[in-house]
């Protein structure tokens, strides 16, 4: 049985009233990349700062490499990592000085040799003495990505990493990611409002909205018994429109 | 603690300092400036008036820069991740929010030692002002300040923390909320009776109180010296508890992920 690498349970956060994530629960087994959807204001980055600490949930647990993770955050976290195209490394500062603070943060060992590796994967050598400013925001949003896989983490949290980019570099991006979660084996909870990133990527698919889970399943699945029809290939485009419109 | 992760906010620091060369402005040309205007009006004191009034704004003044630069530095340090929108990577980092701040807090050392030899150096070629005639007291004067500013950096911070970015200037501002009490200029028995008051409960009107006499008499004030600790310990926990319950807060309101 593989292993259970993140496992939510029973969590619940409300805002003065407005209840954000209402009572769900799911699990990441390790190497399992799990698409997180749902409309604006769903509770998926509420979820996700919940599961980095940032946000205190009212209820529920977070379990992460089978420890409690409200008592071993910076224990976990060495072994974790984020990115989401809405935050930006430091623009004054060029990409390998980034990815150099970054790499202490982690305590990466051997971190010059990992950047340089990083940089050679995501095809970024030639951008490594340009400062962040100075990217395009497709370049901006692999130095994210690049950021994100320094310390190897065995669980990555993308939060829409590639939003507002254009096919091609979204594409790139993808089979990047792809490439690299099968080399390390890494387990990923991937978020974004583009259903063919997820589709391409995610092999299961939680849908959520107000705050609680709507569905679950593979994108096949969710397709076939969303839209109840006797689908051959995903459609998560269609789900995602029928869910959101779902009271 | 862990110092590897402490070793990475001075290192983004330095990094920023070398590519934004204005930077330098806070750490050495801005305190030689105020050394430049407050030299001349020691000098001027000094003819008029006595040579040791012209010590006390000039000991007063660079003292004080060890404070406002330290107190300002370590919430604009943290603006700067804000206004960066690096903010939320950093703190889904391992480093927790006290490495961060021991981090800022390190920088703001590092640029204060900086800034105090290049004041201590015009000071004694241009006016003759041997700061170093405080002698071993200067480091206990000196720890006080910096002690000072650090709860007042913390206090900054929580601010930021709990009402955004948007109350940022306030960082800027509120050490000269502090200035008239502190005494900095002048001693405190030349304040209204109120201001008196106020005054004996900052910790640094007690280290100026302290520097004078050390000028005056060439002997250390210990009674100011412990004074000032004392203060300076009570403050220090009264900020440390503020940030933590300020951070509980924010962590539960949500407030942090949307400090950018």
């Amino acid at each position: 049985m593989a292993k259970k690498v993140l496992e939510v349970k029973n969590l619940v956060k409300s805002f003065n009233g407005f209840v954000a994530i209402d009572d769900i629960s799911f699990s990441l087994e390790e190497g399992e990349i799990l698409g997180f959807l749902g409309p604006n204001g769903a509770g998926k980055s509420t979820t996700i700062y919940c599961i980095l600490g940032l946000i205190e949930p009212d209820e529920g647990e977070i379990h992460i490499f089978g420890k409690d993770f409200k008592n071993h955050r910076s224990e976990i976290m060495t072994q974790v990592n984020y990115a989401s195209a809405e935050f930006h490394l430091p623009w004054n500062l060029n990409l390998w000085e980034n990815l150099y603070v970054y790499a202490n943060l982690y305590e990466v060992p051997d971190a010059k040799k990992r950047i340089t590796e990083l940089l050679q994967i995501f095809e970024m050598t030639n951008w490594r003495n340009v400062a962040i400013r100075d990217l395009s925001t497709g370049i901006r949003a692999r130095a994210s990505l690049c950021k994100a896989l320094l310390n190897k983490p065995k669980l990555l949290l993308l939060d829409e990493p590639m939003a507002s980019m254009d096919p091609d570099v979204v594409d790139k991006g993808i089979n990047l990611l792809k490439q690299i979660q099968k080399e390390e084996n890494i387990t990923i909870l991937y978020t974004s409002h583009n259903m063919w990133e997820i589709e391409e990527i995610a092999n299961n698919v939680i849908f959520i909205n107000h705050g609680k889970i709507m569905a679950r399943g593979t994108p096949l699945e969710l397709t076939q018994n969303v839209l109840d029809v006797e689908a051959g290939e995903a459609n998560l485009r269609d789900v995602f429109i029928h869910l959101s419109r779902t009271k | 603690m862990n110092f590897n992760r402490v070793f990475a906010i001075v290192l983004r620091h330095i990094f920023t300092t070398m590519h934004q060369l204005e930077r330098f402005f806070d750490v050495i040309i801005s305190p030689v400036l105020v050394l430049i205007l407050w030299g001349f009006l020691s000098k001027y004191v000094q003819n008029i008036q006595s040579q040791q009034l012209a010590a006390f704004l000039l000991g007063g003044m660079i003292l004080w820069v060890v404070f406002e630069k330290v107190s300002t530095d370590i919430g604009v340090n943290f603006m700067f991740e804000i206004w960066d929108r690096n903010i939320i990577n950093l703190l889904a980092s391992p480093i927790t929010f006290w490495e961060f701040l021991t981090g800022l807090l390190t920088i703001s050392f590092i640029k204060i030692i900086i800034a105090l030899i290049s004041m201590w150096l015009m000071a004694g070629i241009f006016y003759n002002f041997q700061i170093t005639s405080l002698g071993f007291g200067l480091a206990l004067l000196w720890i006080n300040l910096f002690i000072f500013a650090v709860s007042f950096g913390i206090f900054n911070v929580s601010l930021v923390l709990r009402y955004g970015h948007s109350i940022g200037p306030l960082t800027w501002i509120l050490p000269f909320f502090v200035q008239p009490f502190a005494a900095v200029f002048y001693p405190v028995n030349i304040l209204p009776p109120f201001f008196q008051k106020i005054a004996w409960v900052i910790p640094i009107s007690h280290v100026f109180e302290g520097m004078r006499y050390t000028l005056k008499f060439g002997q250390f004030d210990f009674n100011s010296f412990w004074l000032a600790t004392l203060l300076n310990m009570a403050y220090m926990a009264g900020s440390v508890a503020f940030f933590t319950f300020i951070f509980k807060k924010v962590l539960k309101s949500g407030r942090l992920v949307k400090l950018i």
